[in-house]
């Protein structure tokens, strides 16, 4: 840092002599920057991303509202796994599906079901046959180079799974590692074991070839504490397994992935296990012009589950995907870029049971074609960002979302206007369990404004307001037991959140801290679904977190050694943790939190190798994870204060 | 008081810290551009004139003290009123003017003045360069050499070479 700026003021001075001297060379005025010198956290700021857009822009102008997290950063948090990550991020909370599994929810809406598409290095891991993704121990997260979130919607771009937000998890493998990393950790409750987890990742890059390999594998538990009578750290498990594999030939790129991953409730176990395999052409054919044709082939067991004790299986299906796509990126001009894409998905159902469970048949298919596109117009007053998407499926109606942006930095301040529909594509379990025998897309239509002001280079404030009204929401209902036990999905009428998110950052030198405030209110009315009301009040769904406070900081003791204190602050959630006499659900209050956690890492120990000890829930505040709805599962009682140990040695090839 | 005092200096000098356009490298550009033109005809004194309120003015000040381009001493000056343009060689047209051009232009048809835009694409317009930004962040120019031919303004090949587009 030091060395560029010497360099920039050495180039401005040699510019100067030439007014006595007339020897100037005018080609080194071209290299210099138009603006002032960036700080460390407008380095950040100003990378560019394409997260939500298909040319690349800063973050403080890209078309949605975006959270960034560094490896460096999830690096000095001591993130367990994935949930840790994305608690630090405003709107998003963790909850539980049922059977112990825990999913996403985003600005006071369960989430889990389809409603967030989640990626690591572009592949989808929202499951074919219900559309949800299990978090927990599942994810690689010390893998990671960089997650970018959009905390708003991204149908219009990535189509019927983000309806409400984006996960794309880029790992270092697959981005910027050139040469081998291995890294392993040891999470440790007072009387258990939480999780050993470890991975090995080995890639080797240049400029027309790059392949890479990783594997990760680990062990967990869902929780150290009691739940009946069972102690939940000798009946539950938390196993990720995860396979990677990319090569890059010039414009073709293929990565293959296979994924595992194991969990339980004290009387059930659940396993994923998915394959994906995605081949790309990347054709220039102009400088201007592009054209990407792409074929994805995916294989799936999600969702298999059965009894712990006896291992007889209750559900075995296997979903797969063949997916063909064609997109052309343009750029008519250097302000001017258009993208435009047409698609052809086809998903198969086959029950492994062999139970007909699929209206009466042993197999069931889905067919979908979707059309999309997308232009970007970079004017002096703002960036417009126009775009739709259109989906038709032969088991379901058509679905068209749209969506408008504008956007704008100008000096300090920046502004973000964005307006878009946002839609759910039913999947496999939705349609085939119709409760009516049809189902349809649900739809959203969110707005947002977004108001930035950097107060010096190191400090910048974010303001975000939104409105998120949903309709026609696919909703799971059941009931009965054993041979009497119905299920079925059905088009509820309407839910929503209106919000507010504030988030604050500062990167000095030696230290940096970001804070972030979360507010979201459920919309009112008749028309709520039932299964998320709660009785104590109309402002939070079941499970739901009004209000959300985070405190991510980190300071440097010596070059190598942080000190890296985390806050999370909950308040009070409402959830059913209890059933009467009758087996109807009783909502009851729960309690506000504080997680404090604290990591100390020590970078290049030695050469390559990196340390960190740390202790998340300090407080051992232990806050519970309920059921985001009444759906009669007890919440999962939260784990206890868990010791951290991470170890990580990396050696990068020679240039 | 005196803490509110401090407090609004705390907020006034880290405003103006913050990552702003570098009005450094304009400034540089615009005296590489008069020293790689020829005017028809040359005062003792190069006269350019900064139209509206820019840090530009501060920056050419800095810059032009105590220099000189071909041999004649640099004087700087900021106005508001295209009446005080006077025999400047180069205006410089800041980007919150930019409604100005058409009055400017033809307040000075006819005369060996050079008006050089902040705003992109105004060379078009008629002023004689216009700057624009690359995606790197980089600034360049564009040249209406036709403009400049008019007024007699002739730009080396160096510098033609070295613009965006020229028309």
């Amino acid at each position: 840092m030091m060395l560029k700026k010497f360099a920039g003021t050495c180039a401005i001075l040699l510019l100067l002599t030439p007014f006595t001297s007339f020897s100037q060379d005018l080609d080194s005025l071209l290299n210099l920057s138009a603006f002032t010198a960036e700080s460390e956290l407008q380095k950040a700021l100003n990378k560019g991303t394409t997260v939500s857009s298909s040319k690349a822009l800063t973050l403080r102008e890209t078309p949605g509202i975006i959270s960034v997290m560094s490896s460096e950063e999830i690096q000095n948090t001591g993130a367990r796994d994935l949930t840790d990550v994305l608690r630090l991020i405003p709107g998003f909370d963790i909850a539980q599906d049922l059977q112990f599994v825990q999913g996403v929810s985003l600005r006071g809406n369960w989430s889990n079901e389809g409603k967030v598409l989640v990626m690591m290095d572009g592949q989808p891991f929202n499951e074919l046959l219900y559309q949800t993704v299990a978090v927990g121990n599942r994810f690689p997260v010390d893998a990671i180079e960089r997650i970018e979130i959009i905390r708003g919607p991204g149908s219009a771009i990535y189509g019927g799974s983000a309806e409400y937000g984006v996960i794309n998890i880029i790992t270092k493998a697959a981005e910027s590692l050139n040469g081998v990393e291995v890294y392993g950790m040891g999470g440790f409750h007072a009387g258990a074991v939480g999780r050993t987890n470890a991975g090995l990742m080995f890639a080797k890059r240049s400029d027309k070839f790059a392949f890479d390999a990783s594997v990760f594998k680990g062990k967990g538990i869902v929780s150290d504490q009691a739940f009946d009578e069972f102690a939940l750290s000798e009946v539950t498990n938390s196993d990720p397994m995860n396979l990677n594999v990319g090569l890059r030939v010039g414009g073709l790129a293929f990565r293959a992935m296979y994924d595992e991953y194991e969990t339980s409730d004290p009387y059930q176990f659940i396993t994923y296990n998915n394959f994906y395999s995605d081949l790309r052409y990347t054709w220039k054919a102009s400088s201007k012009l592009s054209i990407i044709p792409q074929l994805k082939y995916y294989n799936q067991v999600p969702w298999r589950w059965g009894d712990a004790e006896s291992g007889e299986l209750e559900f075995e299906s296997r979903a797969t995907r063949m997916h063909s796509q064609l997109e052309a990126v343009y750029d008519i001009s250097r302000k001017v870029n258009v993208n435009a894409g047409i698609l052809y998905f086809s998903d198969q159902a086959t029950d492994l049971l062999e139970s007909d469970m699929y209206q009466g048949e042993n197999t069931f298919e889905l067919n979908n074609f979707a059309v999309f596109a997308q232009g970007l117009i970079k004017h002096r007053l703002f960036n417009a960002t126009v775009g739709f998407r259109y989906e038709k499926s032969n088991r379901y109606d058509a679905a068209f979302v749209p969506r408008l942006a504008f956007t704008k930095k100008i000096e300090n301040f920046h502004f973000k206007a964005l307006y878009s529909q946002a839609f759910r594509a039913p999947s496999i379990q939705n349609i085939n369990l119709a409760r009516t025998g049809t189902i349809k897309p649900e739809k959203s239509n969110v707005f947002e404004f977004e108001f930035g002001y950097q107060f010096t280079p190191e400090m910048l404030l974010a303001v975000n307001a939104y409105s998120l009204t949903t309709r026609d929401i696919l909703t799971y209902g059941s009931e009965g037991e054993g041979s009497e036990f119905v299920e079925w999905y059905e088009n509820a009428t309407k839910m929503g959140t209106r919000g507010i998110e504030l988030i604050y950052n500062i990167r000095q030198k030696g230290w940096y801290a970001n804070f972030s405030y979360s507010f979201s209110q459920a919309i009112g009315g008749d028309e709520t679904v039932e299964t998320y009301i709660v009785p104590q009040t109309t402002k939070q769904y079941t499970g739901m977190l009004a209000h959300k406070l985070t405190l991510n900081s980190s300071f440097a003791i010596t070059k190598g050694l942080s000190f890296n204190p985390s806050f999370i602050y909950g308040g009070k959630r409402y959830a059913f943790t209890e059933v009467d006499a009758d087996g109807v659900g009783i909502a009851n209050e729960l309690d506000s939190y504080l997680l404090a956690n604290v990591f100390v890492n020590y970078r290049n120990l030695l050469p390559g190798l990196t340390a960190g000890l740390g202790v998340y829930d300090i407080l051992d505040a232990q806050p519970e994870l309920p059921q985001a709805y009444n759906g009669g599962y007890m919440p999962i009682p939260g784990r206890s204060r868990e010791y951290v140990v991470k170890l990580s040695y990396k050696l990068d090839f020679k240039k | 008081m005196k803490k509110v005092l401090i407090l609004s200096f705390v907020l006034v000098s880290a405003v103006a810290s913050a990552q702003t356009t570098n009005y450094q490298v304009h400034s540089l550009f615009v005296l590489n551009i008069a020293k790689y033109s020829e005017w028809p005809t040359a005062d003792a004194e190069f006269h350019i004139v900064v139209f509206g309120k820019s840090k530009m003015y501060d920056e050419l000040t800095k810059l032009t003290t105590g220099k000189n381009i071909n041999g004649h001493t640099i004087k700087v000056s900021q106005i508001e009123n295209v009446t005080d343009i006077g025999n400047a060689n180069i205006v410089f047209l800041a980007d919150g003017k930019s409604g100005n051009l058409d009055e400017i232009v033809k307040a000075t048809e006819g005369k060996s003045i050079m008006v050089i835009a902040e705003r992109e694409g105004l060379f078009k317009k008629g002023a004689g360069f216009s700057f624009m930004l690359t995606e790197n962040n980089t600034l360049r120019y564009d040249i209406n050499n036709a403009a400049l031919a008019k007024r007699n303004i002739k730009v080396s090949k160096n510098l033609a070479n070295l613009a965006n587009s020229v028309i």
